[in-house]
């Protein structure tokens, strides 16, 4: 059976789309499927750091399209999880050095090679997503409650239903407190506005910052909530789709919620 | 403190995520209103091609514009009709 290629991205940068590729890649993986993580953000690498494998790197995508090198010569094996390959991006080329048909080319090799090929798409609309999205079969769409990023995520939602995807959305970077205060979009407003699915939400989480400062798997850190999360999501990818969306919830005391009820507190 | 208190007793005060989903929703309505200049050609070909059938007109002389007031955005076609085509 052919693998699924899917695209991650979220129009705006800095939201979350790296580490929410590393970390489903990963998750992905651990239940024991074959998958390619691919750098897409040409020039402006990091997907290999994030994931600690920046020492490795010997080909890049560049070199796959131009056929300087087969798919698996440049896949980097994750050493700690079986099965998770990187394909990283070119650092001395741009968005330019590929066109969206060469993409389209390269992902039906990556279907064959692969249960699923995750896109780590660069922030933008232009070139970069262009080819980031050209052979994807689905999307996911990673927004964070804020204006900015939800107003980007609208955008970058149109354009895929233009191209006949209709994508799934993770509201990465949840503070529930500042939620339930009523001072940061909930994943209701997120919802209401943009219309599309859910499907996975993501809380803030200290441990995000610590693992990519040592490039080690977010997900097989158990104390971490947005690695649980993570792993939730690649379940849901994985042929789990209903499995329910948990909401990330504050754990304030009786006290002080009660003194924010009667408006004795902020 | 007692400022808030009284601010949320009396319910005048909107909390800022309300404030925020407003806004953005506002932004995305205006966005999803912008036409590019490109569509705007392709339409107005595409109306002359179709005024055409019916009347003879001054493809020249053919305006069409966006008029945007305050809440509303309006496509304003303006042509001479030169005559029309009897069928």
């Amino acid at each position: 059976m052919e693998g699924k290629v899917i695209v991650i991205t979220s129009g705006k940068g800095g939201v979350g789309k790296t580490t929410a590729t590393a970390s489903i890649g990963a998750a992905l993986a651990r239940e024991g499927k074959k998958v390619a993580v691919v750098d897409m953000d040409i020039g402006l690498r990091n997907l290999d750091v994030v994931m600690g494998l920046e020492n490795r790197v010997v080909f890049n995508i560049v070199d796959i399209v131009r056929n300087k090198c087969r798919i698996n010569q440049a896949a980097i094996r994750d050493r700690r999880i079986d099965n998770l390959f990187l394909i990283p991006a070119s650092q001395s080329d741009n968005k330019d050095s590929i066109t969206p048909e060469e993409m389209v080319t390269v992902c039906k090799e990556f279907r064959k090679e692969f249960d699923f090929t995750l896109m780590d798409c660069p922030a933008g609309i232009e070139r970069g997503f262009e080819n980031a999205v050209a052979g994807a079969d689905e999307a996911v769409v990673v927004c964070t409650p804020e204006i900015s990023s939800v107003r980007d995520a609208d955008r970058i939602i149109g354009l895929l239903y233009a191209k006949k995807i209709t994508p799934k959305l993770i509201v990465n970077r949840i503070i529930p407190s500042m939620v339930e205060r009523g001072d940061m979009l909930s994943h209701e407003d997120v919802v209401d506005v943009l219309s599309v699915d859910l499907i996975g939400l993501v809380e803030m989480d200290d441990q995000v910052i610590v693992s990519t400062n040592t490039g080690s798997p977010l997900v097989m850190n158990k104390e971490s909530k947005a690695g649980v999360a993570f792993s939730r999501i690649a379940m849901r990818l994985n042929g789990q789709p209903d499995l329910p969306v948990e909401i990330p919830r504050s754990h304030e005391g009786f006290f002080k919620k009660m003194g924010r009820k009667i408006g004795m507190r902020k | 403190m007692l400022n808030d208190l009284i601010n949320k007793w009396r319910g005048t005060k909107k909390s800022s995520s309300q404030t925020a989903k407003q806004r953005l929703q506002c932004a995305i309505v205006y966005d999803n209103l912008e036409v590019t200049d490109d569509v705007l050609i392709s339409l107005k070909s595409d109306i002359i091609e179709v005024l055409s059938k019916y009347f003879k007109i001054d493809s020249k002389a053919i305006s069409l514009d966006i008029e945007r007031s305050k809440d509303t955005s309006a496509l304003v076609l303006n042509t001479p009709i030169l005559s029309t085509i009897r069928r």
